[in-house]
C-alpha cells in the first residue's frame, strides 16, 4: 500500500458504494427471478443488507487513521455550531485573541532578552566574575573588577580554563579624512578574548597573543554593525589604518554580525594594555574590568564560587583598606547578561499581569460556554438518548473549546504582530535595548500554541462536564416549567465571575501602585534648574590631552568660547551632569577616627567649574563657592552638599573641616570643605539623595567631561553653534550625546514611560474584561427569570423593585469579587518596594479609590439588563413557555 | 447486530482466511463472494455483509488484496477482488498455521473424550 494512494482515499470509498450498489441489486434480480415483485425484491435485498451508511462507516474506518476522521468530523461540527451563533463565537474569539494577544506580545520580549542566542561555543559552561560591593542598593554583586584582581583570579586554572578581561564601556573618537569624527563605545579586551568565546572575526583575525604590549597594541577588529555603517561593508578593510583617538590603528579583522552580548554594544575592540602600574596596590581602587571564563571541564558553579569566596577573603586580609568589605561573585553567562540587562524584573511583572488578563478572558469565555452549554442542554440530552456516550460528548464540547482557542489563537497572533511593533517602537530609549530585535519567533509561536490550548482547556473542560452530566429524561420532559430556573447552573458563572472582578482589582491596584509610584518619580523635585539647558559630553583623549594643564587649559578655553554663542548666558563644565548618577568614593575626615574597613564612608562625588552651580541653579547655603583662583597652585577646597552634612557631621557646621577622598588615579591629599549647597536627586529616576562632595576642576581635572550650556533660547537650538565651535576648536575631537538637559532625563526615564503604558493598558484591558464578563452574567440571569420577573410584576412588584433586585444581585458578585481582590493586593507594596527599588509605593488611598471604580463599571455593566429587566411584559413572560 | 456476526466468525482471522482461499483460483467481486462461500460450505456457513465489507477495506488497507473495476454477470459496473502475491504467502502462511491449531484441537478434543 504505497502513501500515494492513501492519499486517494476518496477514490475507495467511491468504489464502495459502487460495490455495494452492485450487492445490493444482484440480490434483487435473485429474489424477482423467485418470482418477488420488482419493489419488494428491492426491500428485502436492501433490508438483508442491512445499514449500508454504518457498513460504508465500518469499511471506511479500514483505511482512517485512528480517530482523526472523526476528530475531523466534530472540528466540522464545532464550525457548523460556531457560524450558527456568531455573536457568540465572535465575543469568544475576540475575548481570547486579546488575551493571547498580550501575552505573545510580552512574550515576544521574553524570548528576545530572556533567551538570546549567545554567540560561541558551549556558552553554558561560560562564566562572569563581578566584584560585590555590599553597599550598593542595586546589583551590588556585578561589579567591575580591579586589574590585580584580575591577574590573581586569571591563574586559577584548576577551576577556570581561560579567563579573558574586558574594559567594556570605553569611549572612543573615530576620525578620517573627509569624515566627521564619531564618538563610539568600544571595549579593550585581552587578547585572548575572542578565543575563550570560543567566536572568530568574519573577516582578518582574531588579535594575536603579544599585542597587549605596548608599541604592538594599535590594532582594532570592528564590530559588523560599524563596519557596515562607517566602511560601507568594504570588504578591503581589513589591513587599512583607522584613526582611533588620533592615534592609528590597523583594523584586524570584522566581526560577525550575531556576536552580541546583550547589555554590551562595543562598536570594536582594541586590545587591553595593563602595564606595571596596574598591577600595584594603589591600583585596586580602579575596578573596571568584566572577566569572562570558562570552566575547567567538571568544575561546577558551586565549586568555583566557593573558590572565589576564598581569593577574595584572601585579598581582604591583604589589603584591607581598600578590599575591605568587597566580595567576588559568579554567575554563569547568560545569567549575568540579563542580570547586568536589569530587564528581568519588569518582564517577570509583565508577564503576571498579561496572565491575569488571560485569566480573565478564559473565565469570560468559561461564562459563555456554560451559558451556551445550557442553552444546548436539550440538544445534549437528545445526543446522548440516541446513544452518544459521556466522553463523546465531552469530546465534542472540548472540540469546540479549542477550536475557539485556536480562532482566537490565530486572530491573537495578528494582534500580537501589531502589538510587537508597537512595543519595539517604546523600545528604543538606549541603545543596547534598540539593538535587540523583537519577532514573533519560533518562541512566540509555540507559547502562544501553548497559551491557546491551555485556555481551552481552562475554558471549556468546566463547561463540558458540567453539560455533560446531563440528565436526559428531566431535561427532556422540563420544559423550563421553574419559575427561577438556573439557579444551580449560575453558581458556576458567579464563581467565575466573582474571580474574574477579584484577579482584575488585584491587577488594578498594583497597576494603580506602580504607575502612581512611577508617576512622582516623573514629577519629583530634582533640586536644579533643568529647563534651558543645552548639555554635551567630550572625552580628552591621551593623546592630545596627556597632562592636567592641557586638560585644564582646554576647559577654561571651551567655558570662554561657548559662553560667545548668541544665545548661551552662561556655561559650566562638570564630570557627570546633575541627577545622572555619580561615582562613589571612600573618604576620610581629619580628626575623626578611622571606620573599620567595613564602615567605610562614601560618597557620591563631582568635578565641577565654578559656574556650575550658577549654571544648573543649585543654591549655595553656606560658607562659599569655587573661583577661578581655586586652581592647582591654591590648598585644596571642596564643597558638600546637605545630606552629607546630615550623615557625616549630624547637621553641625562642617566649614573649615578636612576631608581625603580616595578618587583612583589621584593622589591623596586634604581638601577643606569651604561650603554647602543645596541637595540634588542622585538619579532623576530615583527619589534617593547621596551624600555629594564637589571638587574643583581647577584642582582635579578629569578626561571625561559633560558640558551645560545654560541658555535663553530653546536649547536644541544651539546644538549647531556647538558643533561648530568644537569642531573650530578641535576638528578630531567628537562631541557626545548633544541633548538638552529635559531630554536626559527623559531618556533616563528608561523603560519606565512604556512600562507604565503597557501595565495601564493591560489593568484597562483587565478592567473592560471583566466589565463584560458580568453584563454577561446579569443579562443571562436577566433572560433566565424572566418567568420569575413576570410573576413578581403579576403580583405587584414594581419596575424599580426589579431593577433594584437585579442591581443587587449584580453588584452582590462585585462586591465579594472586590472584596477578595483587596484582600489579596494588600500585600503588593511590599512585594512591589522588594522588586522595583526606589519607588514609593505606599498608597492606601489607591486601595479603596480602585475599589470604588471597579463597582460603579460593574454598576454601570448591571444597569443595562436591570433596565430591561423592567420592561418584561408579565402576560408574555407567563404564557411564553 | 455487529456483535452477532462477530460471534458467527470462528475466530479471529478466519473470515479474511476464506476470502483469500476463495479469490486464490477465481477473482470476484462482493456478491459473487458471499455466494462462492455459502455454496462451498454447504450453506453451513454464511457470511455477513456487515462483516465481508470491512474485511475486504482491511485486506485492501493491508496490500493482500486488490482491486480493479469490472462488470457483474448482469453487466453492472462493480470492484473485482484478486489476492495479490504478499496476499498467497500471507495466505499460505495462515493456513498451515491454522491446520496446525486445528490439528492441537481435534487431539485436545479426541483425549477429552477417552
Amino acid at each position: 500500500m504505497s502513501f500515494f494512494s492513501k492519499l486517494f482515499r476518496r477514490r475507495r470509498y467511491d468504489d464502495l458504494n459502487v460495490s455495494i450498489r452492485e450487492h445490493i441489486a444482484e440480490r434483487a434480480d435473485e429474489l424477482m427471478a423467485d418470482g418477488m415483485p420488482r419493489a419488494e425484491a428491492e426491500q428485502t435485498a436492501r433490508r438483508e443488507f442491512g445499514n449500508v451508511t454504518l457498513i460504508e462507516q465500518k469499511s471506511r474506518e479500514a483505511w482512517q487513521w485512528p480517530k482523526a476522521e472523526s476528530v475531523g468530523a466534530d472540528i466540522r461540527f464545532a464550525l457548523r455550531q460556531l457560524i450558527k451563533s456568531p455573536g457568540f463565537t465572535v465575543t469568544a474569539v475576540v475575548t481570547l485573541s486579546l488575551g493571547i494577544a498580550v501575552n505573545a506580545t510580552m512574550f515576544s520580549m521574553v524570548s528576545a532578552f530572556l533567551l538570546p542566542h549567545l554567540p560561541g561555543r558551549d556558552p553554558q559552561s561560560m562564566v562572569v566574575v563581578s566584584s560585590v560591593d555590599p553597599d550598593r542598593q542595586f546589583q551590588p554583586d556585578a561589579n567591575p573588577v580591579s586589574a590585580p584582581n584580575y591577574f590573581a583570579w586569571g591563574k586559577q586554572t584548576r577551576v577556570f580554563s581561560a579567563m579573558a578581561a574586558a574594559d567594556e564601556y570605553r569611549t572612543g573618537s573615530l576620525s578620517g579624512k573627509g569624515q566627521q569624527p564619531e564618538a563610539i563605545p568600544y571595549a579593550a579586551v585581552s587578547p585572548n578574548y575572542l578565543s575563550v568565546f570560543g567566536v572568530s572575526p568574519a573577516r582578518g583575525r582574531d588579535f594575536l597573543v603579544g599585542e597587549d604590549q605596548p608599541g604592538r597594541d594599535h590594532v582594532v577588529i570592528l564590530s559588523h554593525g560599524l563596519w557596515e555603517r562607517r566602511f560601507g561593508s568594504d570588504p578591503s578593510v581589513v589591513g587599512r589604518v583607522v584613526r582611533l583617538n588620533r592615534e592609528d590603528y590597523v583594523v584586524a579583522g570584522v566581526m560577525p554580525a550575531d556576536f552580541r552580548l546583550l547589555g554590551f554594544t562595543p562598536q570594536l575592540w582594541t586590545p587591553l594594555t595593563l602595564t606595571a602600574a596596574d598591577a600595584t596596590a594603589d591600583a585596586r581602587k580602579n575596578r573596571f574590568l568584566d572577566l569572562f571564563a570558562r570552566l575547567a571541564p567538571g568544575v561546577t558553579l558551586q565549586q568555583v564560587r566557593a573558590h572565589m569566596n576564598l581569593l577574595a577573603q584572601q585579598a581582604q586580609q591583604d589589603f584591607p583598606a581598600i578590599e575591605g568589605h568587597w566580595g567576588a561573585s559568579v554567575r554563569m553567562l547568560p545569567d549575568f547578561l540579563q542580570y547586568n540587562f536589569g530587564i528581568r524584573t519588569a518582564l517577570a511583572v509583565m508577564m503576571t499581569v498579561v496572565g491575569f488578563v488571560l485569566l480573565i478572558a478564559c473565565a469570560n469565555v468559561a461564562g459563555l460556554l456554560l451559558t451556551r452549554a445550557v442553552g444546548r442542554q436539550k440538544e445534549l440530552a437528545i445526543r446522548m438518548s440516541l446513544g452518544a456516550t459521556r466522553v463523546r460528548v465531552v469530546r465534542q464540547l472540548l472540540t469546540e473549546g479549542v477550536v475557539i482557542a485556536l480562532l482566537g489563537g490565530g486572530v491573537g497572533l495578528f494582534l500580537a504582530y501589531m502589538g510587537i511593533r508597537v512595543v519595539q517602537a517604546g523600545l528604543s530609549f538606549n541603545d543596547a535595548i534598540a539593538d535587540v530585535k523583537i519577532s514573533l519567533d519560533s518562541n512566540v509561536l509555540i507559547f502562544a500554541a501553548v497559551v491557546s490550548l491551555v485556555s481551552a482547556i481552562l475554558s471549556s473542560v468546566a463547561p463540558a462536564l458540567k453539560a455533560s452530566r446531563t440528565e436526559i429524561n428531566t431535561d427532556l420532559k422540563s420544559e423550563g416549567r421553574g419559575a427561577s430556573s438556573g439557579r444551580a447552573h449560575n453558581r458556576m458563572r458567579v464563581f467565575l465571575v466573582g474571580g474574574e472582578i477579584a484577579l482584575a482589582l488585584f491587577l488594578l491596584i498594583g497597576s494603580c501602585l506602580l504607575i502612581r509610584g512611577v508617576y512622582l518619580l516623573d514629577h519629583q523635585k530634582l533640586g536644579f534648574n533643568h529647563d534651558h539647558l543645552l548639555t554635551a559630553g567630550l572625552v580628552l583623549d591621551q593623546a592630545r590631552y596627556a597632562d592636567s594643564p592641557k586638560q585644564i587649559q582646554f576647559v577654561r578655553g571651551l567655558v570662554e568660547q561657548t559662553r560667545q554663542i548668541p544665545g548661551v548666558e552662561q556655561t559650566a563644565v562638570a564630570s557627570d551632569l546633575p541627577a545622572s548618577g555619580l561615582s562613589s568614593v571612600v573618604f576620610h575626615i581629619k580628626g575623626q577616627p578611622e571606620a573599620r574597613a567595613n564602615e567605610q564612608k562614601t560618597t557620591a562625588d563631582a568635578v565641577v567649574t565654578p559656574e556650575y552651580f550658577q549654571v544648573a541653579g543649585v543654591p549655595l547655603l553656606h560658607g562659599r563657592g569655587f573661583t577661578e583662583r581655586d586652581d592647582s597652585a591654591a590648598p585644596r577646597v571642596v564643597l558638600v552638599n546637605q545630606e552629607f552634612v546630615h550623615k557625616y557631621f549630624q547637621d553641625r557646621d562642617p566649614l573649615g573641616k578636612q576631608v581625603q577622598l580616595d578618587t583612583p588615579g589621584s593622589p591623596a591629599a586634604w581638601s577643606e570643605i569651604v561650603g554647602v549647597v543645596s541637595d540634588v536627586k542622585s538619579y532623576s529616576e530615583d527619589p534617593r539623595i547621596e551624600p555629594e562632595v564637589y571638587e574643583a576642576y581647577l584642582q582635579r581635572p578629569v578626561a571625561s567631561i559633560s558640558l551645560m550650556l545654560r541658555s535663553t533660547v530653546e536649547p536644541k537650538s544651539l546644538a549647531a553653534s556647538l558643533r561648530q565651535l568644537i569642531a573650530r576648536i578641535d576638528p578630531e575631537l567628537p562631541l557626545l550625546r548633544v541633548m538638552s538637559m529635559d531630554d536626559v532625563i527623559e531618556v533616563q526615564r528608561n523603560g519606565n514611560p512604556l512600562f507604565t503604558k503597557l501595565l495601564g493598558a493591560f489593568a484597562v484591558l483587565a478592567l473592560i474584561l471583566s466589565a463584560i464578563g458580568i453584563y454577561g452574567l446579569i443579562a443571562y440571569s436577566v433572560g433566565q427569570r424572566t418567568h420569575e420577573i413576570g410573576i413578581r410584576l403579576a403580583l405587584g412588584a414594581k419596575a424599580s423593585d426589579i431593577s433594584r433586585m437585579i442591581l443587587r444581585e449584580g453588584l452582590k458578585v462585585a462586591g465579594i469579587g472586590s472584596a477578595i481582590g483587596f484582600a489579596l493586593a494588600l500585600p503588593l507594596p511590599k512585594l512591589f518596594e522588594s522588586l522595583f527599588q526606589g519607588l514609593i509605593l505606599s498608597a492606601p488611598g489607591v486601595y479603596p479609590l480602585v475599589v470604588v471604580v471597579m463597582l460603579i463599571v460593574a454598576f454601570c455593566a448591571t444597569f443595562g439588563p436591570a433596565q430591561r429587566a423592567t420592561h418584561v411584559d408579565p402576560t408574555s413572560a407567563l404564557r411564553n413557555e | 447486530m455487529a456483535k452477532d456476526s462477530d460471534r458467527r466468525d470462528l475466530f479471529p482471522g478466519a473470515l479474511e482466511l476464506m476470502i483469500l482461499q476463495s479469490l486464490r483460483f477465481r477473482p470476484m467481486h462482493g456478491y459473487a463472494l458471499v455466494k462462492h462461500i455459502k455454496q462451498v460450505s454447504g450453506d453451513l456457513l454464511q457470511v455477513e455483509e456487515g462483516s465481508l465489507y470491512p474485511a475486504l477495506q482491511r485486506l485492501l488497507r493491508e496490500g493482500l488484496l486488490e482491486s480493479e473495476a469490472g462488470t457483474s454477470a448482469k453487466g453492472r459496473p462493480t470492484r473485482i477482488y484478486r489476492v495479490t502475491t504478499p496476499g498467497l504467502s500471507h495466505l499460505e502462511q495462515e493456513v498451515s498455521s491454522f491446520e496446525k491449531m486445528f490439528a492441537g484441537i481435534t487431539r485436545v478434543l479426541a483425549v477429552a473424550k477417552a
